[in-house]
């Protein structure tokens, strides 16, 4: 068996990889790593005080408990299966390494083994990793003891491995029926929708019913929400009913379910091989072929150029805008994003027509502190879309550096393409929370306007990181989302969101002082120091990062 | 049309390119020729604007390309050592884009744009994407992309590597018409056979420093003395055991012979011995 040494090769790789790291990389990625452990402290405290808050309610506090863990594991087990198919669909069929691997004497079942393990490690580290803090405040709510937490990791590997496996079957078995580099398309699609479909139920299921037993007007209902099925022949039903039996002290019915769970594991890993053994090389050959299309030759005069005539614009901006939209829409990975997106406004407006809110009042507060979330959001989508904008520009940047185009034509015109769908996301989130909240006419032009000149800030902010740590040789776009620049755009946004509901929260007040009754609410001069501040704010948001990355795209000298 | 002036280029403590100084006239076909790692594709992206020089300065068709950087690319295409191109436009959509970027007439694009598919056996594929094309229909497309907006300037990073014999024969046809007619051509290349048919005159680079440059007879000439490596001039090495007609030994009178002459082959010897 070759497997040993493939895997060797990749420990190596990692091993050669953390010793050639910097001074500055080492910093860089302990700086990543106390950020995501503040991260999982944060989560921990979050399910802290929820899972004590229900051990104080009475009789079914328990229950309660178990129910939610139950719910999480369901949750986990779609998201490892969905992960699995995405991450899978890369490792084992279009990965840089497989054309070495696929002509070197190998058997293929040893180079299915390497994959398909990369694959599951890959597809559910990072949503094991977010269960610790939920198992910890689980232990440490109901006093339980470090062998809890042996219990939880015994029962957790086989667990994911299995839903793991289940969705590399899923690209195995789709990747043989339809054996072509559009199959890739059609899963990233199917994936995105899996998701915002969980994501969707999840919000719809309105889980803050668990916390609030007294939003459920009659005990029937709770007791069904209670019966709700957790789907108790699936293995988070095994992991669930493994844990709070070891909780229990039935160890009995532990040992079973942990049987349960890695004779699956194993079972559904042997089918996988078996598959694998028939289907793979034939799916994998299928998907190295092209997919013709057949367009038309764009020999008319182009949408953009003529508006952009029309606007006195550049035409190089607008040549470069067709180009954009052309590639954009062309490549599914951002349908599924886009799907994602339109899934989290519904949920996000949806959740804001479910605030129990009476209070005229409170409605307006609600309404400017919205512009913060909004903000986050709009930040949250640039950093997936604004800021990796020019690094997309991959091996291709040669063409556009070699050609008669300046760099600041190049920022304007990427930051138009981004700025109009984002300006169009706030004035959907903006708008539609000012008429659900029924926010006073104030509140609603203030709130309205400083999202959107956030918008306007933070997509210059993105272009403006985005050209200050350019990342052209990239395999895929996570790697440029999860960079240092990626780090520092979304805490400068965050920094620059924060800033400004601080600032304009003193308009605000005064507002609320005129609203209560009180006479000369408004003291113009603090107004005017607000306006002042704001003017600042948002000059160095939009002028500071776009100068830095427009003189560091001048001086790039990488390879593309 | 070229005007190379005492161009230096340092990556930290390497020193890529220096001193270099050239100048190539107005349809003259320049041969770029050197090892590996000699400097050819930094001079190159010098002169394309696609890194700036740490000291010197490069004269493109009349413009300062540090001062007048978009006058100079205007007159510029460059075909580079490899050929990434947009995957997800087609192959006519990325000829429309390269039309509107270098600012030919639509009239022009409409009338050219098939007939250079057409030219280059990619008329079938003008609808397919990019990222469905081999190396090869890259190459003939990047190069039908600089064709279409006429430069004055061509700078070419070894623009025949992945094209069939037939395009290649093509590719060269089109590069001598394009010369005669004063378009000035800066070829980087390691084929041989193809600067020797092609390049009026010829320089080699090593480590950084241009070490001959002339007419083929020129480069005979000097390499009938002693090869060169880096510094200068020095005692040239036959190959110990090599067969009486190895380039090496310094008999022939090819450019191949040249050049191996001038950049030395002690190692090429070791391997040889060692195989």
């Amino acid at each position: 068996m070759m497997v040993g040494l493939l895997l060797r090769r990749k420990a190596t790789g990692l091993v050669n990889g953390l010793r050639s790291l910097s001074a500055y990389e080492w910093v860089r990625n302990l700086a990543f790593t106390a950020a995501g452990l503040g991260l999982l402290y944060g989560l921990y405290s979050g399910f802290h005080r929820l899972l004590a808050y229900l051990t104080t309610v009475e009789l079914i506090g328990r229950l309660l408990i178990w129910k939610l863990t139950a719910m999480m594991m369901l949750t986990t087990f779609s998201m490892v299966s969905v992960s699995g198919m995405l991450v899978s669909l890369t490792t084992l069929y279009f990965s840089f390494d497989l054309r070495f691997l696929m002509q070197a004497p190998l058997e293929i079942s040893d180079i299915f083994i390497e994959k398909s393990l990369e694959s599951i490690f890959f597809s559910s580290w990072m949503i094991g990793l977010v269960l610790l803090p939920f198992i910890t405040a689980l232990a440490q709510v109901s006093g339980y003891g470090w062998d809890f937490h042996a219990a939880f990791i015994v029962l957790l590997l086989p667990f994911l491995a299995l839903a793991a496996s289940m969705g590399i079957a899923f690209t195995l078995i789709l990747l043989y029926l339809f054996p072509s580099s559009r199959t890739r398309d059609a899963i990233y699609v199917i994936a995105t929708l899996s998701l915002t479909l969980v994501y969707a139920l999840i919000r719809f299921a309105e889980p803050e019913k668990l916390i609030r037993p007294d939003a459920l007007h009659v005990v029937a209902d709770y007791l069904n929400f209670l019966q709700a099925p957790t789907a108790r022949y699936a293995p988070s039903w095994w992991l669930t009913k493994g844990l709070s039996s070891y909780a229990s002290g039935k160890t009995a019915v532990f040992w079973r379910c942990c049987g349960l769970l890695y004779a699956s594991a194993s079972c559904v890993y042997g089918l996988l091989l078996l598959l694998a053994s028939r289907v793979y090389f034939a799916g994998y050959s299928g998907a190295q072929e092209g997919f013709l299309r057949r367009l038309k030759a764009p020999l008319g005069p182009l949408l953009e150029t003529r508006v952009g005539r029309w606007l006195g614009a550049d035409q190089a901006v607008s040549i470069l805008f067709w180009r954009e939209r052309k590639c954009f829409f062309r490549d599914v990975k951002h349908w599924s994003q886009i799907l994602l997106i339109l899934g989290l406004i519904f949920v996000y407006i949806y959740s804001v027509k479910r605030l129990p809110l009476d209070n005229q009042d409170l409605r307006s507060a609600i309404s400017f502190l919205n512009v913060g979330v909004a903000g986050f959001v709009i930040a949250a989508l640039g950093l997936r879309f604004t800021f990796p904008a020019i690094s997309l520009e991959g091996r291709s940047w040669w063409v556009v550096r070699s050609s008669p185009v300046s760099l600041p034509g190049l920022m304007r015109q990427k930051y138009l393409f981004s700025a109009i769908p984002m300006t169009l996301v706030a004035l959907a989130l903006g708008v539609m929370t000012n008429i659900l909240l029924e926010a006073d006419p104030f509140t609603s032009l203030l709130s309205l306007s400083t999202l959107l000149v956030m918008t306007w800030a933070i997509v210059a902010m993105g272009i403006g990181y985005g050209a200050l740590f350019p990342m052209f040789n990239v395999e895929n776009i996570h790697q440029i989302e999860s960079s240092l620049g990626g780090f520092v755009y979304m805490t400068s946004s965050l920094a620059y969101v924060g800033f400004s509901i601080m600032i304009l929260s003193w308009p605000m007040q005064m507002h609320f002082r005129e609203r209560f009754g009180k006479v000369a609410a408004w003291d113009w001069r603090i107004a005017a120091v607000c306006a002042a501040a704001m003017v600042l704010l948002n000059g160095a948001a939009f002028l500071v990062p776009w100068a830095m990355g427009r003189r560091k795209l001048e001086a790039y000298e990488g390879t593309a | 049309m070229i005007r190379i002036q005492g161009l230096v280029k340092r990556f930290g403590p390497l020193e890529a390119v220096k001193k270099l100084d050239l100048e190539v006239r107005p349809g003259e076909i320049f041969g770029f020729l050197g090892p590996n790692g000699a400097g050819k594709t930094t001079t190159v992206k010098m002169l394309c604007g696609l890194i700036k020089p740490t000291e010197g300065r490069v004269e493109v068709a009349g413009f300062d390309v540090a001062s007048r950087t978009l006058d100079a690319k205007r007159s510029i295409g460059l075909v580079p050592d490899e050929p990434f191109v947009y995957p997800k436009l087609s192959g006519a959509e990325y000829l429309r884009f390269i039309g509107e970027l270098y600012g030919v007439p639509l009239a022009e694009q409409k009338r050219r744009i098939p007939e250079l598919l057409e030219m280059f056996e990619l008329e079938k594929w003008g609808g397919e994407l990019i990222e469905s094309y081999s190396h090869g229909m890259r190459q003939k497309l990047v190069i039908a992309g600089v064709i279409l907006h006429s430069p004055k300037v061509l700078l070419l990073d070894e623009p025949m590597v992945g094209l069939d014999p037939k395009s290649a024969r093509m590719a060269k046809d089109i590069f001598l018409t394009l010369a005669k007619r004063g378009t000035t051509i800066f070829m980087c290349t390691h084929i041989l056979e193809i600067a020797e048919k092609l390049c009026s005159r010829i320089g080699i680079m090593i480590s950084g420093e241009l070490t001959a440059v002339g007419t083929l007879a020129d480069l005979r000439a000097r390499s009938q003395g002693a090869p060169l490596t880096g510094g200068g001039w020095r005692q040239g090495t036959a190959v110990p055991g090599g067969a009486g007609s190895s380039p090496l030994a310094g008999g022939g009178s090819g450019l191949e012979d040249v050049f191996l002459s001038l950049t030395g082959g002690r190692e090429y010897a070791d391997l040889l011995r060692n195989l």
